[in-house]
């Protein structure tokens, strides 16, 4: 059966179908538009480094095999999956984040068979000695082109500065030398374990039929036995692992980002945290705030600098990210005024021309078949519903935002710095 | 016929371009101001840009003016200068929610645009100068950010291999000048440079989206009205890049661990506009390309290995991030993939999916204001407006022999490598 979820607001309606096998598709036909995305999405990431199936033993994998399994499973025996889609002329990629891998397609023509690749695709893992050792110095060089951008370094260091055992800490790739001890066994273990129906979800946006989409996962998804994957639990302390990171490397300026640390939220929780810290973060250290005029008129930030929230399965926090010559006294500068504003709440009006705002970022998701897709994908990875997040923000509440406020340590935060080598 | 293309004069060198679809929620303005690189400063053009997007008379600084645009449901103005067809382009662009989605029946459309024309017709100066408070920051970021090209090795490559890839030529320098250049700027030297773009400029508008934007075409008419205006910029097009006669080599040693190799081939006599697409799409433009097939998958020599066509230029652009000892093999590599089609011509299956991408990306350019704009704006470089599915046609019409033709006329003529010497962490 499939149940429609409509929006009063921005007037969408999402239609969502469970399949048998327990896999959740979501689908926002915009008949009008010439294309179609769809991204079928498992919840195996980086992050998830140890796992169990069935309550068994835990397993421990190295560092990478998401990414690497991600590379992999775009082939088969006869053909890869890129030459499948350049004959339909859809384009495809693949990508694999902290708690999730995604697989997508995008096209203009043959939706249904387009759909039915990446279904196949994804279903079909085909992992040889020879295939996987001739992926490694692909993702090798990957995995240096990462570590040569000081960009995702700050960022990277921040999360290791951040998190003690929480495995959001290990970069997303590994490293050259974990990705050496991965074999076809590992990743048929790992596949076997996470590609299964029920820990995965389909998202379609643009020009497509949903009677379609659901006749094809009748065909394509499997039911049969579904297995139970349980990654293995870490206790997170509650203070930063260290307050300070940094790196040497060759930037104009040093780069820095920062975090606050906060406990693990899921599901709704995890979307009000995220548009209250995305509101109260852009309230008080937004473009339009004082802190950054006079942080700029003191020649201490540029217009590098944003805030946001970053925000995943059993990880969220409000960061910051910037250039400057004295880094730690802009976090300084933060803790101040999250201090002084505990004492005197920013006003009401403030935070009704952010929400306004907020929401209409939001809205603007809506408007092209690609970012459509991704939010839907974002969403039930999250395990809300489509529109949550736009419901959320029109109804946020000031007096909420307010707890939030003083709800956050601004003493349990953690700076990574790029320092300029040369 | 176009039906969602509209495009009128409202004043001297300044046109109106506006696509209505009604599919969308937002509603996007571009300002594109054209002059040539050697009529005015570029550091000077540079800073002026940045001004333009801080603040204004109305919001005499960036707290204000990002506030508005909070106001405007997190409307955005933003500004730059980029080199188009090796012309200077001075652009602002801004979007905003249509007026459908605003909770309390706010004017969001009629709002962005008048805030576009403060930010544009009325910037923060006084007594022929821009604000000496904010020249000194806008410099400081100017500043910032030439020299942060450093923080990204593949800009950092592009920009040096262009040094050499177009000597004499107006991108052979970047858009927004040096640092040096940048330290010398004034309130009054940039002021003066915004002050010729407005006057001088080719200047086109563009806006997409789902409004008629009636209410737009007539503020940017009333606004140019105003200015007196001698527009100097007749064509948006440029010579074709001089092929050298003898290739150039070049390699600059970089703390990083990868090496960035970038060649670029010419062809001066290029006219086969859709041939060479389609060429350089199969050479390294997509996911069953011949450098992705063979220079990635088949020899693992790197995890990128792309090419693209810059058609003003007529010039193709092949770049890779690669170990620093696999350079030779990988420039061979590129080499032999251009011989073998000069050689043997492509086949049947890669002319089909080279052709199919490219159908299916004209068909969704339809899809955002965006790249609708973006489309139009391209074709200005032409004598003809094509629709995308025009264009899609003369696609159709391509064949093999005329892909061969066009990759023959493509000769080597740089090859510059920016190389790791750091192998340890």
């Amino acid at each position: 059966m499939i149940e429609k979820i409509y929006d009063n607001t921005i007037k969408e309606t999402c239609l969502k179908y469970t399949h048998p096998s327990g896999t959740e598709i979501y689908m926002l036909p915009m008949g009008n538009y010439s294309s179609a995305t769809a991204r079928f999405s498992v919840k195996f990431g980086s992050q998830d480094n140890s796992f169990r199936t069935d309550g068994g033993n835990f397993i421990k994998i190295p560092d990478g095999t998401a990414h690497y399994l991600e590379h992999k499973l775009f082939e088969s025996e006869e053909k890869d999956a890129f030459s499948l889609f350049a004959q339909t002329g859809a384009s495809c990629n693949a990508g694999t984040s902290f708690d999730y891998t995604q697989y997508y397609f995008s096209c203009t023509d043959k939706f249904s068979e387009n759909l039915e690749i990446l279904l196949d695709f994804v279903s079909n893992p085909y992992f040889t000695e020879e295939n996987v050792e001739k992926e490694r110095g692909i993702i090798a060089q990957e995995i240096t082109m990462y570590r040569d951008n000081p960009s995702w370094r700050v960022f990277t260091n921040l999360l290791e500065a951040i998190y003690e055992k929480n495995p959001v800490r290990l970069d997303i790739a590994g490293t050259v030398e974990s990705i050496s001890q991965i074999t076809p066994k590992a990743l048929y273990d790992c596949y076997n374990a996470f590609y299964n129906s029920s820990n995965m979800s389909l998202c379609v946006a643009g020009n497509f039929d949903p009677e379609e989409v659901c006749r094809i996962c009748e065909n394509k998804l499997r039911t049969g036995t579904t297995v139970s994957v349980e990654t293995e639990p870490f206790d997170e302390p509650y203070a930063v692992a260290k307050k300070k990171v940094s790196l040497s490397m060759p930037v104009a300026k040093p780069i820095f980002e920062i975090g606050f640390k906060r406990p693990a939220v899921y599901g709704t929780d995890e979307i009000k945290d995220y548009i209250y810290y995305n509101i109260l973060f852009d309230m008080i250290f937004g473009e339009s705030s004082e802190f950054y005029e006079k942080m700029r008129e003191k020649g201490l930030l540029n217009d590098e600098w944003a805030v946001s929230v970053f925000s995943g399965r059993g990880h969220l926090f409000p960061a910051a990210r910037g250039e400057s010559e004295k880094p730690e006294l802009i976090l300084e500068e933060m803790q101040r005024i999250i201090g002084k504003f505990k004492k005197e709440p920013p006003k009401k009006e403030l935070f009704e021309r952010v929400k306004k705002a907020t929401y209409g970022s939001l809205v603007r998701d809506f408007n092209n078949v690609s970012a459509v897709a991704s939010t839907l994908a974002e969403n039930a990875l999250s395990g809300v519903q489509p529109f949550a997040a736009i419901s959320e923000t029109a109804n946020a509440d000031y007096g909420i935002l307010i707890q939030k406020l003083n709800g956050l340590d601004e003493e349990n935060a953690s700076i990574s710095i790029v320092e300029n080598s040369r | 016929m176009i039906k969602i293309f509209e495009r009128k004069q409202i004043a001297d060198g300044v046109f109106f371009n506006k696509i209505t679809d009604r599919r969308f929620k937002l509603n996007r303005i571009s300002i594109d101001l054209f002059t040539e690189f050697d009529d005015l400063p570029r550091a000077e053009c540079a800073l002026a840009a940045y001004a333009l997007s801080e603040c204004c008379e109305l919001y005499p600084d960036y707290s204000r003016l990002s506030a508005a645009l909070l106001d405007l449901y997190d409307a955005s103005i933003s500004t730059s200068t980029v080199s188009y067809c090796g012309k200077r382009c001075t652009e602002i662009v801004g979007g905003a929610l249509d007026d459908r989605y605003a909770l309390s029946g706010e004017k969001l459309e009629n709002g962005l645009a008048s805030l576009m024309c403060e930010c544009l017709f009325r910037p923060k100066a006084k007594n022929g100068a821009f604000d000496e408070k904010v020249t000194a920051m806008m410099k400081t970021e100017l500043i910032d950010s030439i020299d942060s090209i450093i923080n990204d090795k593949s800009q950092l490559a592009a920009r040096n291999a262009a040094k050499i890839a177009y000597i004499g030529e107006p991108d052979e320098i970047p858009p927004s000048g040096s640092r040096e250049e940048a330290e010398k700027v004034t309130a009054k030297s940039a002021y003066e440079a915004y002050l010729k773009i407005l006057e001088a400029s080719r200047v086109e508008i563009f806006a997409s989206g789902c409004s008629d934007f009636h209410e737009t075409e007539e503020i940017f008419t009333r606004e140019f009205s105003r200015i007196k205006r001698r527009c100097t910029v007749e064509k948006l097009c440029c010579k074709p890049s001089a092929l050298k006669e003898k290739a150039a080599y070049a390699e600059d040693l970089f703390d990083m661990k990868q090496a960035i190799l970038r060649m670029y081939f010419k062809a001066p006599e290029m006219t086969d506009r859709a041939a060479n697409l389609i060429f350089s799409k199969i050479i390294g433009g997509m996911t069953t390309s011949r450098f992705f097939m063979n220079i990635r998958e088949k020899q693992s020599l790197c995890y990128y290995c792309s090419a693209y066509s810059d058609r003003a230029k007529r010039a193709l652009v092949c770049y890779a991030g690669i170990e620093p000892k696999n350079k030779n093999r990988t420039e061979e590599a590129i080499l032999a993939e251009l011989h073998d089609i000069c050689e043997n011509g492509i086949t049947d299956e890669e002319l089909f999916r080279a052709k199919l991408e490219l159908k299916n990306q004209l068909k969704a350019v339809y899809d955002s204001a965006g790249s609708l704009a973006n489309w139009f704006m391209n074709q200005l470089q032409d004598e003809e407006i094509l629709a995308p599915e025009e264009y899609s046609e003369l696609i159709d019409g391509v064949t093999k022999e005329r892909v061969r033709d066009a990759a023959r006329l493509y000769k080597l003529d740089t090859v510059y490598t920016l190389s790791g010497n750091n192998s340890e962490d």
